[in-house]
């Protein structure tokens, strides 16, 4: 069942250009066709700018799309606060995205109250249980936001999106800023919620680890088009477009004896204002020919779909091997159990 | 984000602040005090200050009479705390205007950046004139009169604290936690105040109090010019004016009205400077 359906979806936004001439157009979405189901994460990775965040903010109805439709249970999607009852976003800056002058509690019940969702006497037990979701004790819920380490305000601002009982929620990088190892506690936190309440995450991130642990489907954005879509495992096994191959090879394992495919971007990710013409990738693809500089490459149907004129000549794609040597293999297995049982206690404490 | 830029997390109850600031704590002191005296004036004095006794006209300190008489013989002192009573009222009340119509405009030109433009330029326009003018021009519109004394005072402070409420409403804009109030479905008023106003405040707090200084000294200067309430209505700008013309002989009259607004504009000044330390010390 799809629960969220994007159909060529476009946002420009208008800069300020000179006072003469025409105004800039910056063209940050460019005909995005997407779908969720019900229950699944689906990630959205690319390079900072683009547009990675700004489909994730209208899905979450912070902007508005330029041009396309966008469906919610197959149908067109509301405004407002009925939006907000069914999809929650939860903001990368977990320092700047809780207002300060509100207690956690404040923070979290909030939304409970103005969508009167529970009666006045039943709320104070359903902010225990969204902060025991959360995996925090109930006495933070006293606490200000400057109280809280960061790991902490993530968890927090993820209690306060579940408290509408959301059907979908925008991680917009929502772990990016912090530690690595509080990272994967969060990334398994949002794992277990998944787990217990069925919602739907639209994960994006510009790093491909985590990626590879937490979704089920993968969206590879470049420049605001989706390039590449398609099942995680698959993906990762056979990316068919080369940008998808560039992430991959750029993504550092932690394993000293990886080896990992050599494959080096050079150049910028150009200008949106000036977008190049055809395939908007061509001017850093080793494999650009004629063709991808007069039409923009369609997308294939399938369900690991790719745009790109070249993706059937490829060579073919060595993917990272993880052999380490079986001391080394032991090592990191004590090393983990012991970083496992400290977050564990962390949590708790 | 940098850390310069971010407002304070938690406002601290500030009078244990202004305690560490000698100067501070003598001003606000020095107000309460004026401020007690005036509002309990009938308490403090058994004289009236509109009754007058021309035998004891224009008299120095002393008699009987703490700071002398005036020319109709009336009780300085007295006139001075009913004096301040009209000129503290005016100054509140214009300032309590000015606030809350500045504040407003500044925050929702922050806040629907669609009227920016428009009410930042009618702000403009108000800021052009110079505040005496103002007065003049309304009170010459409206008749000398408390209505058009404290319009024209809170209409002269509106145009700086709407800009420093602009300002400040920006610097908070920027903050995801706005997105994120507007992301659980708040309607605007919501989020105007307990998101923007809640965190913008404490500079706009700050030039409120400048600005009551300012609000002080614009009523005294147009009683001064005669534009305010009229005679015998005791007002320190009005008192100041009405001893002009006896400087020589009784310069007491003047000299002791002048004081009073002095020692009002420079605790409001001094107040304001400390709340202003103590929001920087915050922000560090």
């Amino acid at each position: 069942m799809s629960l969220l359906h994007l159909t060529h979806l476009s946002k420009d936004f208008r800069l300020k250009g000179s006072a003469f001439g025409k105004p800039l157009v910056l063209r940050a979405l460019d005909d995005i066709t997407l779908t969720i189901h019900k229950g699944e994460t689906l990630a959205l990775v690319g390079e900072s700018g683009c547009g990675k965040s700004t489909l994730g903010w209208i899905v979450a109805g912070l902007h508005k799309a330029t041009s396309g439709q966008m469906q919610v249970n197959g149908q067109t999607a509301q405004t407002g606060k009925a939006r907000a009852r069914q999809i929650q976003i939860v903001f990368q800056d977990p320092f700047g995205s809780l207002n300060p002058t509100m207690t956690v509690g404040a923070l979290i019940t909030e939304p409970i109250l103005l969508h009167d969702l529970a009666p006045r006497a039943a709320i104070p037990a359903r902010l225990d249980s969204l902060l025991s979701l959360v995996g925090l004790r109930p006495e933070i819920g006293r606490r200000y936001p400057h109280e809280l380490s960061g790991g902490q305000r993530q968890r927090v601002a993820l209690a306060r999106a579940l408290a509408v009982e959301p059907e979908l929620i925008v991680c917009d990088e929502a772990v990016s800023a912090l530690d690595v190892s509080v990272q994967a506690q969060i990334a398994n936190l949002l794992q277990e919620i998944q787990a217990k309440t069925g919602v739907a995450l639209l994960f994006i991130s510009h790093g491909l680890s985590l990626v590879r642990h937490i979704s089920h489907r993968v969206a590879v954005m470049y420049l605001g088009r989706i390039v590449e879509e398609g099942p995680t495992e698959q993906v990762f096994a056979s990316p068919r477009h080369p940008y998808t191959r560039a992430l991959i090879a750029a993504t550092l394992e932690p394993l000293p004896a990886a080896s990992r495919p050599r494959m080096k971007l050079t150049g910028e990710v150009p200008s949106p204002l000036a977008p190049p013409s055809g395939c908007t990738f061509r001017t850093r693809c080793p494999q650009a020919q004629a063709i991808c500089a007069t039409d923009k490459p369609p997308h294939d149907a399938k369900p690991h779909a790719v745009a790109c004129w070249r993706s059937d000549d490829l060579p073919a794609f060595v993917p990272t091997t993880l052999t380490p040597p079986a001391r080394m293999l032991a090592a990191l297995q004590l090393y983990r159990a012991a970083a496992a049982r400290r977050a564990t206690e962390d949590t708790l404490t | 984000m940098s850390d310069t830029l971010t407002l304070p997390r938690r406002p601290r109850r500030l009078p244990p602040r202004l305690r560490r600031n000698p100067m501070a704590a003598l001003a606000l002191g020095l107000l309460l005090a004026i401020a007690l005296a005036a509002i309990f004036a009938p308490l403090l004095t058994s004289f009236d200050p509109y009754e007058t006794a021309l035998r004891q006209r224009l008299q120095g300190p002393g008699n009987g009479h703490l700071l002398g008489t005036d020319s109709q013989g009336r009780d300085m002192l007295t006139r001075l705390l009913y004096g301040a009573r009209t000129t503290l009222m005016i100054g509140c009340a214009g300032t309590a205007f000015g606030a809350l119509l500045g504040g407003s405009i500044g925050l929702c030109a922050a806040f629907y950046r669609k009227l920016d433009g428009v009410l930042m330029r009618l702000v403009d326009v108000l800021l052009s004139f110079p505040s005496i003018l103002f007065g003049l021009s309304l009170a010459a519109i409206l008749g000398p009169g408390l209505d058009s004394l404290i319009l024209a005072v809170g209409l002269s402070v509106m145009p700086g604290i709407a800009r420093i409420s602009r300002g400040a409403a920006l610097s908070v804009m920027t903050q995801d936690y706005i997105e994120s109030g507007r992301a659980i479905g708040l309607p605007d008023h919501r989020l105007l105040t307990r998101y923007l106003l809640a965190n913008a405040y404490p500079p706009i707090l700050t030039y409120t109090t400048l600005a009551f200084g300012d609000a002080i000294l614009l009523a005294a200067t147009l009683g001064f010019l005669g534009l305010g309430l009229q005679p015998p209505t005791a007002e320190l700008g009005g008192i100041a004016a009405e001893g002009r013309a006896f400087l020589f002989i009784a310069p007491h009259v003047s000299t002791a009205a002048s004081l009073l607004i002095f020692a009002i504009v420079l605790s409001f000044n001094l107040l304001g400077d400390a709340l202003r330390d103590a929001g920087d010390r915050r922000a560090q």
